[in-house]
């Protein structure tokens, strides 16, 4: 299995468990974008600690599906990044600009703040997260 | 063309029309000729640490023609190593006894042209494993002399053995020293003899040059080459490039960051040439160890070079960091290109030195 | 050196007749050549670093490996011996020269006690000599490339301590790391921080991150940029970075390289950046419970 993408509740937990290919890591964000919209999702959490390489492709991967699930009315975390591999993004010149935590645990308390936020009408600015 | 030139120096790029000249008299087939081309290239770029300036020109003409001569051996053999884009100079293999036999007794005979106690210090080292530093103390002296001792003892073998198995003799005072300063990578005494001028004018000695520069590089043999056409070899490679550092001792960041660029560029051949090939070798140099990739491809070519390794140019659908990005992430980056015939990616990473 | 597959070393050529005598000779003067040894040393000034009590109980352990050497042709008792050795008198000082010096030693006081007993035979005497040299240089060798691995590996180790203590990253509380620096970035030494800040962000779970600067006097524009690269990646890692003690100098090198300081998180003082980063964990905490 490359990849499982789980429904709880309002969320989406999507993990890469393996090195993915440029097609499988489109085919990954189609079916995470089709599912957001067949579960009516409010967040994502795309879980990539198994991934040791996130080149341009691959940052530019997530930062499309983050930008799609948007336009569906979902909150995208991404969580796990490897320390080597946050480096070689930066290195690298991305400017992965999404919302990032260290695990999913995190990635679940996050997802929690910033779709409540958004049911009260209150702005989620300002929340640990999602500032710079 | 155009060429940029990161690290220590430029100047392969003005090479490109005098290799084209040198090739195009030799080959008709336009294919073959580019191949012959980048190759050429791509090898004085590897042997540039070790040649002299002056001799670069001289060393880039004579690499040329003995691929020409090459390619033309080839075609009456076999064509079964079809899948490589270009095939490289290949050691004489054991293929029979009689080749095994010829060459250990050029190996006798190599030896015993050294002076006595370098050929002993070399036996010891290689074959006995003793270490400099036993050796510096039976000869009262450092380790570090006699490090330098027995590479200039190495070169000389690799020289004499050359010329036992070929059982010649050079045909001009001048062609052993000058043989020797190459097998050594001395780039002053190279300059002191004007090698670069007799790589031209020595037939013998254009055949032998640039076969000593090539198998000096430690493990050339060993080269990984992976062929890149679809994705899943973007992953192989990546994948092989990590195995490969990790190989040459590189730490976890290290092993991310070259495998991080080697995606990049494996990349770039699928999206841009559909056909190619990363190659990845262990380096040495003056003691440091690193990784080198080199990937080829015969795609459409980077028409503005200069404008494809400035941040924020698209190459493709992507965000434009290809070539910037690997900049970054390596120690040493160059690109040749030409619209049409292809592009060929020189990188390298070295290993930090404790210090 | 192939010291883990050294060859056996053959004592008294084909006919083995000379090893047992060499061997119950050495055994049998065993305290007055080591003796001498160990004057000879001294006379030499080699090894000053130790008292003249640690150098006779070494001296003999040496002798009795040196010994078994050749009676069992397996030097493997004896490299074992001197990593231990190595390990317990490079922190004293001792140089490479005076263990190569002393070992040499021992052959030569060893050789002449042959020499000595065997002078009215002379070609006994070339036969044992014969024998004993090429075993008494393999042993020389042995030691002194044991005790420069062991070196080498002391070095290293000293370097990699050093390198770690120049960086240190603190938990001053939990989730919250301060990482102050002191003294000049330069290229590795940024990255090396960066490595360490990176996986100390997933060790300790941190959420924020104070990169003090304060002791940083000026940093060219490829460390700059590496700097922003540290709070990026940082970021990537779920934990926010603040930035204390920047000078003015470092903020104009920043700005020179096209940084938005705006967008970075930066305090005045290291004290007040422990502030803003507590109220950010302490506002999380709220928020969440809150929620
Ligand atoms: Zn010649």
């Amino acid at each position: 299995m490359l990849v499982s993408i789980l429904r709880q509740g309002d969320f989406l937990i999507a993990s890469i468990h393996t090195a993915l290919d440029d097609t499988e890591m489109e085919r990954f964000r189609q079916d995470v974008v089709t599912r957001i919209g067949q579960f009516r999702s409010r967040g994502v959490i795309i879980d990539v600690a198994a991934l040791d390489v996130i080149d341009s492709f691959g940052s530019r991967c997530l930062a499309d599906l983050a930008h799609m699930a948007r336009f569906r009315g979902a909150q995208t975390v991404i969580v796990g990044i490897q320390p080597d591999v946050a480096f070689a993004i930066v290195q690298l010149g991305m400017d992965l600009d999404v919302h990032t935590t260290l695990d999913l645990e995190e990635g679940l308390a996050l997802l929690e703040r910033l779709t409540a936020g958004s049911r009260t009408g209150h702005s989620a600015i300002g929340v640990l997260g999602d500032d710079r | 063309m155009s060429v940029h030139a990161a690290g220590h120096s430029s100047g392969i790029a003005e090479l490109d029309p005098l290799i084209r000249r040198v090739v195009g008299g030799r080959l008709r087939d336009q294919s073959a000729l580019d191949d012959v081309v980048q190759e050429t290239l791509a090898r004085t770029m590897a042997a540039r640490i070790r040649l002299d300036d002056g001799a670069l020109a001289p060393y880039a003409i004579v690499t040329a023609r003995n691929l020409v001569s090459g390619l033309w051996r080839r075609e009456e053999r076999s064509q079964r190593h079809l899948h490589r884009l270009v095939d490289r100079w290949e050691p004489p293999g054991p293929d029979d006894d009689v080749v095994l036999r010829e060459q250990a007794e050029a190996v006798a005979v190599a030896l015993a042209e050294l002076p006595p106690r370098e050929r002993l210090g070399l036996v010891a080292h290689e074959l006995e494993g003793r270490e400099t530093a036993s050796l510096a103390e039976e000869w009262g002296s450092t380790p570090g002399a006699v490090a330098a001792q027995l590479k200039r003892a190495r070169a000389k073998l690799r020289v004499e053995y050359l010329l036992a198995l070929g059982r010649i003799d050079p045909p001009t005072p001048l062609c052993r020293p000058v043989l020797m300063a190459l097998s050594g990578g001395e780039r002053r005494r190279q300059r002191e003899l004007e090698a670069g001028q007799h790589l031209l004018e020595c037939d013998f000695c254009s055949d032998m040059g640039p076969t000593l520069l090539q198998s000096r590089e430690k493990g050339a043999e060993d080269d990984v080459q992976v062929p890149v056409e679809c994705d899943a070899d973007v992953v192989a490679a990546r994948q092989r490039a990590r195995e490969v550092a990790a190989e040459v001792g590189f730490s976890g960041t290290d092993l991310t960051l070259i495998s991080t660029a080697v995606s990049e560029i494996a990349r770039n051949i699928v999206q841009f040439a559909r056909r190619g090939e990363v190659v990845l070798t262990r380096v040495e140099d003056d003691g440091r160890s690193g990784v080198r990739v080199v990937a080829r491809d015969a795609g459409p070519g980077i028409a503005d070079l200069d404008r494809a390794e400035q941040d924020g140019f698209s190459t493709y659908g992507g965000m434009g960091l290809g070539l910037p990005g690997c900049r970054r992430l390596m120690d040493e980056f160059e690109v040749t290109s030409k619209v049409d015939k292809g592009t060929t990616v020189v990188m390298t990473k070295w290993r930090q030195q404790p210090n | 050196m192939a010291t883990t597959a050294e060859p056996g070393i053959e004592v008294g050529g084909t006919d083995g007749r000379l090893l047992p005598e060499l061997v119950s000779h050495l055994r049998q003067h065993r305290t007055a050549l080591r003796e001498e040894w160990a004057t000879r040393i001294t006379a030499a000034h080699l090894l000053s670093a130790m008292t003249p009590h640690e150098i006779s109980t070494e001296t003999t352990s040496v002798y009795d490996n040196y010994v078994e050497v050749l009676e069992t042709g397996s030097v493997e008792a004896l490299q074992q011996y001197a990593r231990d050795l190595s390990e317990r008198i490079i922190p004293r000082g001792v140089e490479t020269h005076e263990v190569v010096e002393i070992v040499l030693l021992l052959r030569d006081v060893l050789a002449r006690s042959l020499f000595e007993k065997y002078h009215d035979d002379f070609s006994l005497l070339n036969e044992v000599l014969d024998a004993y040299e090429p075993a008494a240089n393999r042993i020389a060798n042995t030691v002194a490339v044991s005790f420069v691995d062991e070196r080498e590996r002391v070095i290293r180790q000293q370097q990699e301590a050093i390198r770690e203590l120049s960086t240190p990253v603190l938990q001053v509380r939990e989730r919250l790391l301060i990482l102050p620096i002191i003294g000049v970035l330069d290229r590795q030494r940024t990255k090396q921080l960066t490595e360490q800040l990176l996986s100390g962000i997933r060790t300790h779970r941190a959420k924020v991150v104070v990169i003090d600067v304060t002791g940083v006097p000026a940093i060219d524009e490829s460390v700059a940029n590496h700097l922003v690269q540290t709070v990026d990646a940082s970021r990537l890692m779920g934990a926010s970075v603040i930035i204390t003690g920047l000078s003015s100098e470092i903020a104009q090198t920043l700005v020179t390289i096209g940084v938005d300081l705006n967008k970075m998180n930066t305090i005045g003082d290291l004290q007040g950046g422990i502030e803003e980063a507590e109220r950010f964990l302490g506002f999380h905490v709220t928020r969440s419970d809150g929620s």
